[in-house]
């Protein structure tokens, strides 16, 4: 069967014949090297086949030797519905206009996205642009180019500080950044500052108020260490001497930064025994397509005898034009992994005990902190474990504000 | 020569091993339950109807009666046949 099978892409026509032994004039056929097929004898004297298009102009000749009556009573397959298209006007417009639709509407905005400022700001963006001819709706072939909307945007709104401006098919994204325009602070009321730990003042520097404690004092938490009263006559000002002699209290907002040592014990324990995984290198890749939670493998078939897998998911999702479609393209690469475990010495344990504390405690006290030095005091070795008893010295500001309560 | 054409034939079939059909020129037929008949190496249609399909063949014909025959597909030297088959039949000359 497999000569007819494309006989419907190039097209073929079924033959009639009638006269006196039908069937023959098939038989000419085949022996002349034309494939027939789906013979029937209807009548007597009567014989129908079908044969190919590009056949038929051997009939034609093979006809002339012969004296049968031929009809082709059907015709089918591709060349004659494509005929039969072609014949429709109204349907090949109806294409042609809707190419032209697509065309059309392929070539308007659809979408101006805004992202990255607040609203009020993208409702000026928004006005520029329209002023600009940027909206949906409007001919992308008749913006200028990114980059110019970009500089001129930034110049009309003066709120932005930059903007990326991005064509995507039919959708301009523009993503701004805000200028933050800093606002003087307010005013702060009058405060202290009092120690928020117990420790050793190291370092001092009072940019406000009146300093309460000096270099190598010990302090404990809640201590005053700047004072936000100051009192007027240990001031070294002149016109003030000249004009007020009495006591009196002025109130400020203290402020300084006060460097302390402080202490901290810590206890941690360091595994003698680790175990890390690493990947060997070894590493397929699956492909799947998803709809709901149906997989459907398109590429990559079986697992590999890997003995650990890691596993890393990249979903995409599938777009048609614009919309995306509820199917997602899935790639997997599975690596193959192996778990080393390595043995400390005691010695090494404890450096890594001594490292995973330091830190931990910077992660506490924030970056500002810094760790002048550490202390093993004491140390046990229990169940394959290292106990470490540390304590660690560490330089950090331990001022805080504390409003003044003010009398009314 | 013809003749000792004739006789290396079925030596070569014995010996050799070769397939008859090519050999000797002998149609081969493949039939299909009673559904389909395939005739290859025959040498031309004779009759044929809704119930009966004859072939010549070298020496004789081949006669097939049954019922709603139609030829699936015609080509040079094959033929094959589809309908209800009952007989199958070599009638000689």
């Amino acid at each position: 069967m497999k000569q007819v099978q494309d006989s419907y892409l190039t097209g073929y026509v079924t033959l009639s014949v009638t006269g006196e032994k039908p069937e023959l004039f098939f038989q000419h056929c085949t022996s002349a090297g034309i494939t027939v097929w789906n013979v029937r004898k209807i009548a007597p004297d009567r014989c129908d086949g079908n044969l190919k298009l590009r056949d038929i102009k051997y009939i034609r000749k093979l006809n002339k030797q012969t004296n049968y009556k031929l009809k082709f009573t059907d015709r089918k397959g591709y060349p004659f519905l494509f005929r039969r298209f072609v014949r429709r006007k109204e349907l090949l417009l109806g294409i042609i206009l809707s190419m032209f639709l697509i065309l059309f509407l392929s070539n308007i905005i659809w979408e101006v996205k805004i992202t990255g400022v607040p609203k009020d700001i993208e409702e000026k963006i928004n006005k520029q642009l329209q002023s600009d001819g940027i909206h949906p709706g409007a001919w992308i072939f008749s913006l200028k180019s990114p980059n110019e909307i970009q500089q001129k945007l930034v110049k009309d709104v003066p709120e932005l500080l930059w903007v990326g401006v991005e064509q995507k098919g039919t959708t301009f994204s523009l993503e701004g950044v805000e200028k933050i325009i800093v606002e003087e602070e307010e005013p702060i009321g009058p405060r202290d500052l009092v120690a928020t730990k117990k420790g050793i003042i190291k370092k001092m520097y009072v940019s406000n108020g009146l300093a309460k404690v000096q270099v190598n004092d010990y302090v404990k938490p809640g201590d005053k260490l700047v004072s936000g009263v100051i009192n007027e006559t240990t001031k070294e000002d002149n016109k003030e001497e000249d004009k007020k002699k009495e006591e009196k209290k002025e109130l400020v907002a203290a402020e300084g930064e006060i460097i302390a040592t402080t202490w901290y014990e810590v206890n941690v324990t360091a595994p003698l025994e680790t175990s890390y995984e690493s990947l060997t290198g070894n590493k397929e890749k699956k492909f799947f397509l998803k709809t709901g939670n149906f997989h459907l493998p398109v590429w990559g078939f079986g697992t590999p005898d890997y003995k650990h897998i890691h596993r890393e998911i990249n979903q995409n999702k599938i777009k048609f034009l614009k919309w995306e479609l509820p199917v997602e393209f899935v790639e997997t690469t599975l690596n193959e992994k192996t778990y080393t475990s390595v043995e400390r010495s005691q010695e090494e344990a404890v450096k890594a005990g001594i490292e995973q504390a330091k830190q931990e405690l910077t992660l506490q006290l924030g970056p500002d902190a810094v760790i002048v030095s550490e202390k093993v005091l004491h140390e046990t070795i229990e169940n394959g474990k290292v106990k470490l008893n540390l304590y660690i010295n560490v330089e950090e500001n331990i001022a805080k504000a504390q409003p003044l309560t003010q009398g009314d | 020569m013809k003749k000792l054409q004739q006789g290396i034939r079925p030596w070569l079939i014995k010996y050799l091993a070769l397939p008859s059909d090519i050999v000797l020129e002998l149609p081969r037929i493949t039939i299909i339950g009673q559904l389909h008949v395939y005739i290859e190496n025959h040498k031309g249609l004779a009759t044929y109807s809704e119930t009966e399909l004859k072939l010549k063949i070298n020496k004789g014909f081949i006669q097939i009666t049954g019922s709603a025959f139609v030829l699936k597909m015609m080509l040079p030297e094959e033929i094959l046949l589809e309908g209800t088959i009952q007989e199958v039949k070599f009638v000689p000359e």
